[in-house]
């Protein structure tokens, strides 16, 4: 693994801009929430930051991968030559409004980490980096007779996280087929209760997130036999994951997609995935 | 002589989540003279009094009170104001022997003298840090009680003349996303609540609840997504209970008192995508429908035990977040020559509708602001033959009128037996609507569902906002205003032949009930008006209140309307006007 060092020249020029242009965060005086920016309590009164020598990022200890993420977040810091300021969420609700977000990147970071790439699927308010790594939505089966999606009988139930862009794929290739071709599809509330229900039996295949997968193998035993099938005859549902940034942070945006460019390029992200063993490439 | 003192309340101790400092005004002070709030006094409030969301049962949403009239209405002045903790509300304030109670946006929960608006007592309540604080549309009063529903689903119960705790309870757990945005009523002797915020993280739906005034207990709970082997049960095109979401009970009913009967309405499943939420293609089970019962239904709910006695589902399969849930209005009028005792509700369509609230059986309808969802009702049945070509899909972007705050939101129409006509608040635009995934973020979602790019109706005049006035004996229009700028408040319609409305761009005003004339205008306010106005009295004098304050829903339109500025910060204000001494 190469030392982040090794790419230092690229991003000081970069860094110097940042600390030069750091603009205070997006209290007072600007627009409000109707022209489509959310609203915090006494946001007004979150002003600039005095100590521009750290870089302050989010975790989230619900999100699957959040042990993953801190561990990219420093190495972005390191290669932005800057100390690295962790902020753990220890939010207890399972599912959150995005604008929730808000308060946090005003309050404790520069950056949250852990959202995927969609296209048009975010206000303007908020931007996101490119991605860190790579990973897929999977079907996941207890039954050891399914290699494949293709092997499901039409008659038998898909568990599917409700909403995400792998569900609206299987929706969309399902509206297509005639009637009898179809697998019911029941859309669940998260990846957890899609698990949950193949557990359960009600369903026989589930449609969930990759790294949460990951996470219940890794903690709960009852998740070990459950396995991944290859998507046929549908294509896998890939998504790149960044961190969520205001989007009037523009320099220091730049300073990270440069960092995380050069943290893929020279193969530090896909170490650091590789040492926890998570279902990711370092994006291209 | 006033003296206050501030107590320590030692309540305090006993619950310990809530932060409970009141603040107490003693000896000869108007508090003293609270008397409590008996069944017969909801059943027929004192003129001078506001005791519940809509002032009466019947959700009028009238003032008896005649002090101010069309011909003195012009010399209307401030009275007084208090500013409120700044955020976010929807606010009516609750007045009762000259005591006005409201709720702050961080849950403080004052009363303050309504004549002179001096502060009598304050109460904190404590939301957990993780919950958004916002305020709420309404409380109730009963007995020696101030009932308020809270945004982390608590129900508390404050002493009317001491502001301390009587109790206490949590009805769901906030975690997994419920909560509550309105407060409840009472109803022979029962606080009947409705949940809302069912989030995908809590799959079955939403649910009224009958809970005991002396201890919050709950008495009945009764799920708003239709359950088990029923036609009502087999309305969610065959996917089980855990995958059906939404049909939140987010506004107060209104009641029936000599039927017994609550009449409320239920909001739409979620998501609002029919793909998603898998209610199409629609299953090819005989059995099986996919109406997504009880969604956008008026329900008649037995309030001591919560029962269901009818139902009439206004817009099965919603796919455009157009809810039907708005306050039902009773009126006995009558058709085709017969009085009909009638429930009338207004959905996001703009479409007055009218049933017969003793069965459920369709009486009529108005067609208000221009809408292109629904293309025919059957007029036996009430049937809505809905637009194919409006409801979103996957991959598509469609255009549909109106968009998801409706041409009617929660803003609430309100009736003068004066002139048996309703006053509607009403908004002419359209949507350019996308599907979007659900799922930006692991724990954070949103983002999308459906992504509404708002813009005028085609051909518009310009006038986004309009005040409707419908008769409700011969469904005639008797008078619109129009203006540019949306009408973001309830309607107010008096005994003086007034009706108050506010609007986006910070004006109060009242109207000739009869004629639309428009006879007074506050000067600009300190913010949109999105909030419920109510009038009342102290001393013997007639009062007029609101709050000032931007909410969600119709200042969503604001984008519409770019020239109207408001201040950043989000300030609230609770406005009082009356006339000279």
């Amino acid at each position: 693994m190469k030392s982040p060092a090794a790419f230092a020249p690229l991003v000081v020029p970069l860094l110097a801009l940042v600390l030069a242009l750091a603009k205070p965060a997006p209290a007072a005086a600007q627009e409000p929430e109707f022209f489509d920016r959310p609203y915090t309590q006494n946001q007004w009164t979150y002003g600039r930051r005095l100590d521009e020598s750290q870089l302050r990022y989010c975790v989230d200890r619900r999100d699957p991968d959040w042990e993953v993420a801190g561990a990219i977040a420093d190495a972005i810091a390191r290669g932005l030559l800057l100390e690295p300021q962790r902020h753990v969420v220890e939010g207890s609700i399972v599912l959150e409004d995005i604008t929730a977000v808000y308060e946090i990147l005003l309050k404790h970071c520069d950056m949250h980490m852990g959202f995927k790439l969609i296209p048009q699927g975010y206000p303007t308010w908020v931007t996101v980096t490119r991605p860190y790594y790579e990973t897929r939505y999977v079907y996941v089966t207890a039954d050891p007779e399914i290699a494949s999606l293709s092997d499901l009988e039409p008659s038998r139930p898909i568990g599917a996280t409700i909403g995400s862009q792998a569900h609206l794929r299987l929706v969309s290739y399902l509206s297509a087929l005639p009637r009898d071709e179809r697998w019911p599809t029941y859309p669940m509330g998260t990846a957890d209760l899609a698990l949950g229900s193949l557990l359960e039996g009600t369903v026989d295949a589930a449609l969930v997130w990759a790294p949460t997968l990951w996470a219940k193998q890794r903690e709960d035993a009852a998740y070990a036999e459950l396995r991944v099938i290859e998507p046929r005859p549908l294509p896998p549902t890939t998504l790149g994951v960044g961190a969520l940034m205001l989007s009037d942070e523009t320099f220091l945006r730049t300073a990270v997609d440069e960092a995380i460019a050069a943290l893929t390029a020279d193969g530090t992200l896909q170490a650091i995935l590789d040492e926890y063993g998570f279902p990711a490439t370092a994006a291209p | 002589m006033e003296r206050q003192t501030r107590l320590l309340c030692a309540t305090a101790l006993a619950f310990g989540a809530c932060t409970t400092l009141a603040v107490a005004q003693e000896a000869d002070s108007a508090i003293d003279q609270v008397t409590p709030v008996t069944d017969e006094m909801l059943r027929n409030p004192p003129d001078g009094d506001w005791l519940m969301w809509r002032r009466t049962y019947d959700g009028w949403g009238y003032s008896p009170l005649d002090q101010i009239n069309k011909e003195n209405v012009g010399d209307l002045q401030l009275a007084w104001a208090w500013s409120m903790t700044p955020g976010r509300t929807q606010e009516t304030p609750l007045a009762h022997d000259g005591i006005v109670y409201i709720q702050n946006s961080d849950h403080v929960i004052q009363a303050l003298d309504g004549a002179t608006g001096d502060l009598i007592w304050e109460y904190f309540y404590e939301l957990p840090d993780d919950v958004d604080p916002r305020g709420m549309r309404n409380k109730a009063i009963y007995e020696d009680k101030l009932i308020v529903a809270t945004r982390d689903a608590h129900l508390i119960a404050l002493d009317t003349k001491t502001g301390q705790l009587i109790w206490d309870k949590q009805v769901a757990n906030y975690e997994h996303g419920w909560g509550y945005t309105s407060g409840p009523i009472v109803a022979n002797g029962v606080i009947v609540q409705g949940m809302t915020s069912c989030s995908n993280a809590q799959p079955g739906g939403c649910f009224f609840t009958g809970h005991d005034p002396d201890t919050g207990e709950e008495l009945w709970r009764f799920h708003t997504i239709a359950r088990g082997d029923t036609p009502e049960g087999n309305s969610w095109n065959g996917v089980p209970l855990e995958s059906r979401f939404g049909a939140s009970a987010w506004i107060p009913g209104t009641y029936d008192v000599e039927q017994n009967l609550v009449f409320a309405g239920v909001g739409q499943p979620y998501p609002w995508n029919l793909e998603i939420a898998g209610l199409i293609p629609p299953s090819s089970d005989p059995d099986v429908t996919n109406d997504a019962l009880y969604t956008n239904a008026t329900l008649a709910l037995d309030p001591t035990n919560g029962e269901l006695q009818w139902y009439f589902q206004h817009l099965p399969t919603d796919s455009l977040d157009l809810d039907y849930v708005y306050e039902r209005i009773l009126v006995d009028l009558p058709v085709d020559g017969e009085t009909r005792q009638q429930s009338v509700t207004v959905g996001k369509t703009g479409i007055v509708e009218s049933i017969d609230r003793t069965n459920g059986e369709w009486l009529w309808h108005v067609e208000t602001a221009p809408q292109d969802v629904v293309l025919s009702i059957d007029p036996e049945t009430g049937e809505k033959e809905i637009n194919p070509d409006v409801i979103p899909v996957i991959g598509e972007s469609v255009f549909h009128c109106p968009a998801d705050p409706g041409a009617k939101a929660w803003q609430a129409a309100a009736y003068s037996p004066r002139t048996e006509t309703l006053y509607l608040p009403t908004v002419e635009f359209c949507s350019n609507t996308t599907v979007n995934p659900l799922d930006p973020g692991q724990i954070y979602t949103g983002g999308g569902l459906q992504t509404y790019s708002r813009v005028p109706v085609p051909d518009s005049d310009g006038n986004i906002g309009q005040v409707r006035a419908i008769n409700l004996a011969d469904h005639s229009e008797t008078w619109q205003y129009r203006q540019r700028p949306p009408i973001t408040s309830s309607t107010l319609p008096t005994a003086g032949g007034v009706v108050f409305v506010g609007s986006l761009d910070r004006k109060f005003m009242a109207f000739d009930d009869e004629t639309g004339e428009k006879l007074w205008e506050s000067g600009k306010l300190s913010n949109s008006l999105e909030s419920f106005p109510i009038s009342y009295e102290a001393d013997g004098k007639q009062y007029v209140a609101i709050t000032a304050n931007f909410a969600s829903g119709l200042g969503r339109l604001a984008s519409l309307t770019p020239e109207v500025k408001l201040p950043a910060n989000d300030p609230i204000t609770l406005y009082v006007f009356a006339l000279p001494d």
